[in-house]
């Protein structure tokens, strides 16, 4: 396969962006022409409270932060994916190695099985219970599975892959714990939780996550050089003068918080995370200066139009967009993969 | 300028890897560090680069303390081609000679050019836009060796500079093995010292201006190349019945057995 030029792929997915951002306003179950949109989200700035039309209030309080959500979402799980896949070596690691997701259904379902659930209790800023449970859960793995595996020469990378699959396996029994004390409606609400969805998009979360895509996208493209360097070995990029052990804490604690709000404000999205970067990373080649900025465009792009797609498909139901982001990408990513084998063109 | 190993031990899990070497790498001139399998050949080459802390003993690199020197600044003097490489992400050879030029800030014109020409140093340059995951052992190997030609192809103001190869010529064909001998000494000549682990006696004798013989994590010769490779040292070190001849048209020592 051919590759794609950087320069010609990043202003296509810019140019990309905020079209689908626009769609991902407009559709819904009540279509609204984007020509109105500008004028809802004005109204909503000027008028008072009573006098807002009902589509005005659709785009402010509904579809804008969900889509907002949806994008800053997507954005946090794909680069965080390509910093992963970088930092450990393997095009295809997977955010959920190191134990984040495992960790962050352990947090959630504890929070729902035993949070006052039927109180829509709220943390400190507007944020439920179960997103705080989530994020405490996925928090917590990362930080064992790295205290595991950092010894006296460093953080050991395979060493982490094993803490993640052990800790993985812990959450993932403690979930069955959880789920075994629950009732039915309980059992319901961890299984939506777990498939992944943007429905309760709420301002303060868009917070969250905007405070986490920023971190991600003002500090992980200074580290691209050291990503490329890492990709031949450790030992080689300490001699190409990368500080290794710094650049691995940070990554590694950065990844972390970035999956972690991820998963806090909208379940385990899976897919995301590991094919976006898969995808753009054979388009373009696996040099992090460009796999970076791809990644994060596509990844917002992915996941606004499978949220997009999930509330029309099945309307007036919803679909959980986690469901969508795997129907969506996976046959795409067979369609490259298959593309690849048969001009005989490797990873 | 120089690499300094001076008393330096190695001991890991238990085992002695190394015994109070001491050792100078001087810029200029070729060493090469010769020696049976498990001699502990690598595992000197990884102290005096600064992979593995010795467990007593010290290295200089230009004078100072291998560890007290800023990474990039001294990526930019010392460059070292492992043995293996475990890249497997789809880079062209072109993308991977680039990584080389990473510790310096020299602007993409003349990296690139820099790349251009350590391409064609190691007869690769038709590799260039070519996936390195779709390449055959020895042109991998080839493509590495242009790497870190590539990282100190330039003098600069902060002091000698120092290449480290370890066995660079093990899936090379003859013309190849040739060719990183030239490659190496032009080096030489333009004041880089290198220092490389070597398997073939004949070959390292053809090149070497200093030859280290090791054995068991120990220090057995030392010299110029017609002075350590005698047969009763070649017999006593690598236990083998061997006999020694000049070469017909260098006058180097050739080892045959």
């Amino acid at each position: 396969m051919r590759r794609l030029s950087p320069y010609t792929l990043l202003p296509l997915l810019t140019l990309l962006l905020p079209a689908v951002m626009l769609a991902g306003l407009a559709i819904g179950p009540v279509l609204i022409a984007p020509t109105d949109i500008a004028s809802s989200l004005v109204e909503r700035l000027i008028e008072s409270t009573e006098a807002i039309s009902q589509n005005s209030l659709i785009i402010s309080e509904l579809r804008l932060p969900r889509m907002l959500l949806a994008g800053l979402v997507g954005l946090c799980l794909a680069i965080c994916g390509t910093a992963m896949q970088g930092l450990f070596r393997n095009p295809l690691a997977d955010p959920s190695l190191i134990g984040v997701s495992s960790g962050a259904s352990a947090g959630a379902s504890f929070a729902i099985v035993f949070g006052g659930l039927w109180l829509p209790m709220s943390g400190g800023v507007g944020l439920s219970l179960v997103t705080l449970g989530a994020f405490g859960g996925g928090f917590c793995a990362v930080i064992i599975v790295y205290r595991l595996a950092t010894g006296s020469n460093g953080t050991s990378v395979s060493t982490m892959l094993l803490a993640g699959i052990a800790i993985s396996a812990f959450a993932g029994a403690l979930n069955s714990l959880f789920e075994f004390y629950a009732d039915d409606d309980m059992l319901r609400r961890i299984s939506l939780w777990q498939m992944g969805s943007l429905d309760s998009a709420t301002w303060p979360k868009v917070f969250v996550a905007a405070v986490a895509a920023l971190l991600l996208i003002s500090y992980l493209p200074r580290q691209s050089r050291a990503l490329n360097a890492l990709l031949l070995g450790e030992s080689e990029a300490r001699h190409l003068g990368v500080p290794v052990e710094l650049v691995k804490q940070r990554l590694i604690l950065l990844t972390a918080l970035g999956i972690g709000c991820s998963v806090a404000v909208a379940g385990t999205i899976a897919f995301v995370g590991l094919v976006v970067p898969h995808m753009i990373r054979l388009l373009i080649g696996p040099d992090h200066r460009f796999l970076i900025p791809g990644t994060a465009l596509a990844g917002a792009i992915l996941l606004i139009v499978a949220d997009a797609l999930a509330r029309i498909l099945v309307a007036p139901a919803e679909l959980p967009a986690g469901i969508l982001t795997a129907l969506l990408g996976a046959p795409f990513f067979f369609s490259l993969l298959a593309h690849q084998s048969m001009r005989g063109v490797g990873k | 300028m120089t690499i300094e190993a001076k008393q330096v031990c190695l001991k890991l899990a238990g085992f002695q890897l190394l015994s109070h070497i001491d050792l100078i790498v001087n810029e200029g001139e070729i060493t090469a560090i010769c020696g049976p399998n498990g001699a502990g050949k690598t595992s000197l080459l990884r102290v005096l680069v600064g992979d593995l802390a010795a467990s007593s003993g010290s290295v200089y690199f230009n004078g100072k303390p291998i560890a007290d020197h800023n990474p990039q600044k001294r990526a930019r003097n010392l460059s070292v081609l492992p043995q293996h490489s475990s890249l497997d992400f789809p880079f062209t050879a072109e993308e991977v000679v680039q990584l080389g030029r990473i510790p310096h800030q020299t602007g993409v014109r003349r990296d690139q050019e820099i790349v251009d020409e350590a391409l064609a140093a190691v007869d690769a340059s038709y590799l260039a836009k070519r996936f390195y995951t779709h390449l055959s052992g020895g042109e991998k190997q080839r493509v590495h060796l242009a790497r870190v030609l590539a990282q100190v192809w330039e003098e600069n103001d902060q002091g000698g500079r120092f290449l480290v190869l370890d066995e660079p010529t093990s899936s090379f064909d003859l013309a190849h093995q040739q060719l990183t001998i030239s490659i190496v000494r032009s080096l030489a000549q333009q004041n880089v010292g290198v220092l490389m682990v070597m398997h073939d006696l004949s070959l390292a004798a053809g090149c070497a201006d200093h030859m280290v013989l090791m054995r068991c994590g120990e220090k057995v010769a030392e010299g110029n190349p017609a002075v350590v490779l005698q047969k009763d040292i070649i017999s006593e070190v690598f236990e083998v019945d061997a006999s020694v001849q000049n070469h017909p048209h260098t006058g180097k020592p050739m080892v045959i057995i």
